[in-house]
């Protein structure tokens, strides 16, 4: 659990100026301060370098977050500066959007609104650019579940309408090109074009935002137009639309967005956006509800905390609350959409108390530890065989067919094979130990002999009679490499561990390819074929670069499902 | 010169058999079998009576003829023993007989005064080793180095750590290297469509490609909580893919261990904890493995509060990480909520980020038939082996080269 990218989400890192912030706060802080401060938004200061903060965002399902000004708003709220639920001015502008009917298939869905009176600095339309950014990389799952556009709305003619285009339907000059381009052309040659190409190329029409006079807004979610997707610091009101599949979503990144530039002294207004057999207006700013039981919260945080703690608390946190009969009932704002369960609020309580600020309390409960006995008795394998002079080994069980099958003169056999590998020599889980003992050898060809090694390690089995098709198997393997090796060796090594481990087993002569005819046995542990022993032929000792010869043997140990 | 054998010593100490068969046999002959009875080793009494015409057989019956005066081999074995010298004819019988054999000690004049280098078993018993000087060496040499059987050193980091846990009263977990994604991540509530789950971010087999899903209950039990929510939830509010959740992977973290021990009636209270091998399909550099070992776990009880979970990690910090001061931060999980991660001062690494936990949702724990909150928790060890092991490239972990295990230190 303990790693920075979260569970396969990038955690969004956000720039920023720190004399910004102080504006934003309406109050001084230091980056010291800030290194605290940051937690109530659950940011982490990632670094600091004169005025540029950069700080990493905890939370992969709070977009709000992931920009300088809803961060400060956050804050506002924890230093007590503004508490409650943050208010913002919504108008009507009459503006329509029309969605086709067409757009159901292809990216059914889209939501505007228009934020006016504003005078964005360079510094503050980079902080746009990179919120955008961040919402489509992590919340908008690479563009797929959202794709933002925001442009200058007085080069637009409404109403917008937002339908579909054949490939080379039309042509516009998308941003960071000079000549126009079907959107064919964009999806071949423009880097965006390529890079989110495969969200719409299998569909016989793309998704098309267009004003009433023809002009392109763009080609969501790949690219907009530079004739009206360009924010310069003149720009004063800006036009925003969201396409994705979910209302739900999309209405977040919304919220987000126009409440950041709110932040920024815009105002916002209205849109309304006419589906074929439905009409919403956007953006939806007013507050969400929840309501959770107060007892079952002072239990889970462990805190006695009074009702009027609580509600202090849920303000700082941009809540608004009330409590009565047992219940407290609250509101929060329209850009958030993480809040599925009770516990969503409790944490959110818990951050406003301040993690810091509580007391640690080791739980005391009456349990007794203990090993798992197939590690045990690992260690137990381990033990004696480090008795017998060998130097432990770790490692990957990642491997290939090359390693398991080829390079040990074996025929293929059914194995486990990883579906989407990031390299072809960590393709397959492995079946057996000996090759990685034999790779070992190799990558040590000129340390001083004897190589005396072995690992006690997973193996994996297909087994259909598993609930995963597989079976987990611990497995040892051992071997010596020196100028000269014996099968006796060996096999009195494999003695003294099998005496050791009180356990019964005979040898009996086999042919095994890997290993030299007349010098190989399958190792049998109560009746049961469960290892094999020899001298390495010499075949295999060439392929993997082996020049010393080697005798080895592997057991399996234990099996688990 | 000569010393007694065993079997010598005896002789002269219980008298040669034959002496005492002609002892025997002054007062009168015996049946054979009778004589045979009351002497201790009779073979060889008799072949050296007869041998030297002292006895006869007639009819089965033993009788003296003729009585010697003396016994030579009974004198020169008390010569031996008393250091004189013994004429050359017994030396060689007694030498036949195996009574006597040669000293190989050289003699004290040989050895009186000299420096020698070896100090024998010989020269110990016959303490000639007063009469010698032992030789001095060069004692402040280093010895010849010898590479002795030993753990891998990471790996003994993790059985230190293992053992802590143990003495902290946490059971150990194990499972399968192979998972459905249902045990990695349904049961964790974790949606389908999270993008942990893709295709960049964690590893699918394609052989075998899919697995079966657990009873029916738990599996309907975790679709309703992904659908429409279960425990006052709203859930994720999407269709649930069964198909989805059959998919086979390496596991993509430990956590699964824990969804399976709390589907399986776990104690409750409870601690357990497992170190797993887990795969992800990221860059292999200096600060990243494909394949790694985490440690992590749960504590079950009903009184558990959030308070208990920071003093998990507080207990963690001081007692695996050595750390004197520690600080708690905000943090998420897609399956745990509140969530809080553990910065700790490490007395030489200062703050390093040692461990994340959070209380389960109740979306993942009611499922799987659980109603008493569950802490997971987990700590990233592996900066601190790198650490201890002096390394600062992670991939020495798991490391290929000979020359360094043999002289890495051994973890203490």
């Amino acid at each position: 659990m303990a790693e920075k990218r979260k569970d396969g989400d990038l955690m969004p890192t956000v720039e920023f100026s720190l004399e910004d912030l102080q504006q934003l706060l309406g109050k001084k802080i230091t980056a010291e301060e800030l290194e605290d401060a940051i937690l109530y938004a659950k940011g982490e200061v990632e670094s600091v370098d004169g005025d540029v903060v950069k700080v990493d965002i905890k939370d992969t399902n709070r977009p709000d977050l992931w920009s300088i000004e809803g961060i400060a708003r956050e804050l506002r709220g924890s230093y007590g500066v503004e508490e409650g639920l943050p208010k913002f001015s919504v108008a009507k502008s009459g503006v329509k959007m029309k969605v086709d009917a067409k757009v159901e298939r292809v990216r059914p869905k889209t939501v505007g609104a228009i934020v006016k009176g504003l005078r964005l600095s360079g510094y503050a339309i980079k902080q746009l650019i990179q919120l955008q950014e961040k919402i489509h990389q992590t919340y908008g799952r690479n563009r797929e579940l959202a794709a933002v556009g925001v442009y200058d709305y007085d080069t637009l003619r409404p109403p917008i309408h937002y339908t579909t285009v054949k490939p080379e339907g039309i042509k516009f000059v998308p941003l960071d090109f000079e000549e126009e381009m079907t959107p064919r052309e964009i999806l071949e040659r423009h880097p965006k074009g390529r890079e989110y190409g495969h969200l719409i190329n299998k569909f016989k029409e793309y998704p098309l935002m267009i004003d009433s006079e023809n002009n392109v807004l763009s080609l969501p979610p790949i690219i907009n137009s530079s004739l009206t997707g360009k924010i310069t610091p003149e720009t004063k009101n800006v036009f925003i639309e969201i396409t994705g599949h979910e209302l739900e979503r999309i209405s977040v990144v919304l919220n987000v967005l126009a409440t950041a530039l709110a932040e920024r002294g815009g105002r916002i207004y209205t849109v309304e956006v006419l589906y074929p057999r439905k009409k919403l207006v956007t953006p939806e700013l007013g507050a969400k509800k929840f309501t959770l039981d107060f007892e079952y919260s002072k239990k889970i945080l462990g805190l006695e905390l009074s009702k009027k703690e609580v509600v202090k608390l849920l303000r700082r946190a941009r809540y608004e609350a009330k409590i009565s009969g047992g219940k407290i009932f609250t509101k929060y704002p329209a850009y958030r959409n993480d809040i599925m369960h009770q516990r969503d609020v409790i944490e959110d309580i818990a951050i406003a108390y301040g993690l810091n600020k509580m007391l640690p309390e080791p739980p005391r409960l009456p349990t007794i530890g203990a090993a798992d006995a197939r590690e045990e008795f690992s260690d137990t394998v381990r033990e004696l065989i480090v008795g017998l002079g060998f130097q432990e080994i770790l490692t990957f069980s990642l491997t290939s067919k090359d390693a398991l099958f080829r390079k040990m003169n074996l025929e293929e056999k059914e194995i486990c094979e990883i579906a989407n590998p990031i390299s072809a020599n960590w393709s397959v889980l492995r079946n057996w130990l000996l090759p990685s003992l034999l790779e070992f050898s190799a990558s040590n060809l000129h340390v001083e002999y004897p190589h005396r090694i072995f690992e006690v390690g997973d193996a994996v089995e297909i087994d259909e009679t598993q609930e995963t098709k597989t079976k987990t198997v611990r497995k040892v393997a051992c071997a010596v490499a020196d100028t000269k090796v014996s099968y006796e060796e060996i096999s009195s090594v494999l003695d003294a561990l099998m005496r050791n481990l009180g356990m019964d087993y005979e040898l009996r002569k086999t042919d095994h390819p890997s290993f030299i005819p007349g010098r190989v046995s399958e190792i049998f542990i109560n009746g049961k074929p469960l290892g094999v022993v020899g001298e390495v032929h010499p075949q295999v000792l060439n392929n993997w670069g082996v020049e010393n010869p080697v005798a080895a043997f592997e057991i399996t140990l234990v099996f688990s499902v | 010169m000569f010393v007694l054998t065993e079997e010598g010593r005896e002789y002269l100490e219980q008298g040669l058999p034959e002496k005492n068969l002609v002892e025997l046999l002054r007062r009168g002959p015996l049946e054979l079998s009778e004589a045979q009875g009351k002497i201790k080793n009779f073979d060889i009494a008799l072949q050296w009576a007869k041998k030297n015409r002292w006895v006869e057989i007639r009819e089965r019956k033993l009788s003296l003829v003729s009585e010697p005066k003396e016994f030579p081999a009974l004198e020169a074995l008390k010569g031996i023993s008393e250091g004189r010298e013994i004429e050359e004819k017994l030396l060689s019988t007694l030498l036949q007989r195996k009574l006597i054999k040669k000293e190989e000690v050289l003699r004290a004049e040989e050895f009186a005064g000299k420096e020698i280098t070896a100090l024998t078993p010989e020269l110990i018993k016959s303490r000639l080793w007063k009469e010698v000087k032992l030789k001095p060496y060069n004692v402040e040499a280093v010895g010849k180095r010898i590479y002795p059987g030993k753990r891998q050193p990471y790996l003994q980091f993790v059985s230190k750590v293992k053992r802590k846990l143990i003495e902290l009263g946490f059971k150990e977990m194990s499972g399968p290297l192979v998972e459905t994604e249902f045990w990695n991540f349904d049961a964790l509530y974790q949606p389908q469509n999270h993008p942990a789950r893709d295709w960049t971010s964690t590893y699918q087999l394609k052989n075998p490609r899919y697995g079966g899903l657990p009873g029916k209950r738990i599996v309907e039990n975790v679709k309703r909580a992904h659908e429409s929510g279960v425990a006052g939830s709203r859930g994720w509010g999407y269709k649930w893919d069964p198909r989805k959740a059959m998919q086979l992977m390496p596991r993509a973290h430990g956590t699964c261990l824990s969804a399976r021990t709390l589907a399986a009636e776990p104690e409750i209270p409870g601690k357990y904890f497992a170190v797993a091998r887990c795969y992800r399909p990221d860059i292999l550099d200096a600060m990243h493995l494909i394949e790694f070992n985490q440690v992590e776990g749960i504590v079950i009880d009903e009184s558990l509060t959030l308070r208990n979970l920071l003093g998990i990690l507080e207990i963690f910090a001081k007692e695996i990480a050595g750390a004197k001061k520690i600080k708690f931060l905000p943090d998420y999980y897609p399956f745990t909520e509140p969530s809080v991660q553990l910065s700790a001062e490490h007395p030489e690494l200062g703050w390093i980020e040692f461990g994340g936990s959070g209380i389960f949702r109740e979306e993942l724990t009611e499922p799987l038939g659980i109603d008493v909150p569950v802490i997971a928790w987990g700590i990233g060890i592996d900066r601190l082996a790198m650490f201890k092991l002096g390394i600062d490239d992670i991939r020495y972990l798991f490391t290929q080269d000979l020359k360094w295990l043999r002289n890495a230190k051994t973890v203490i």
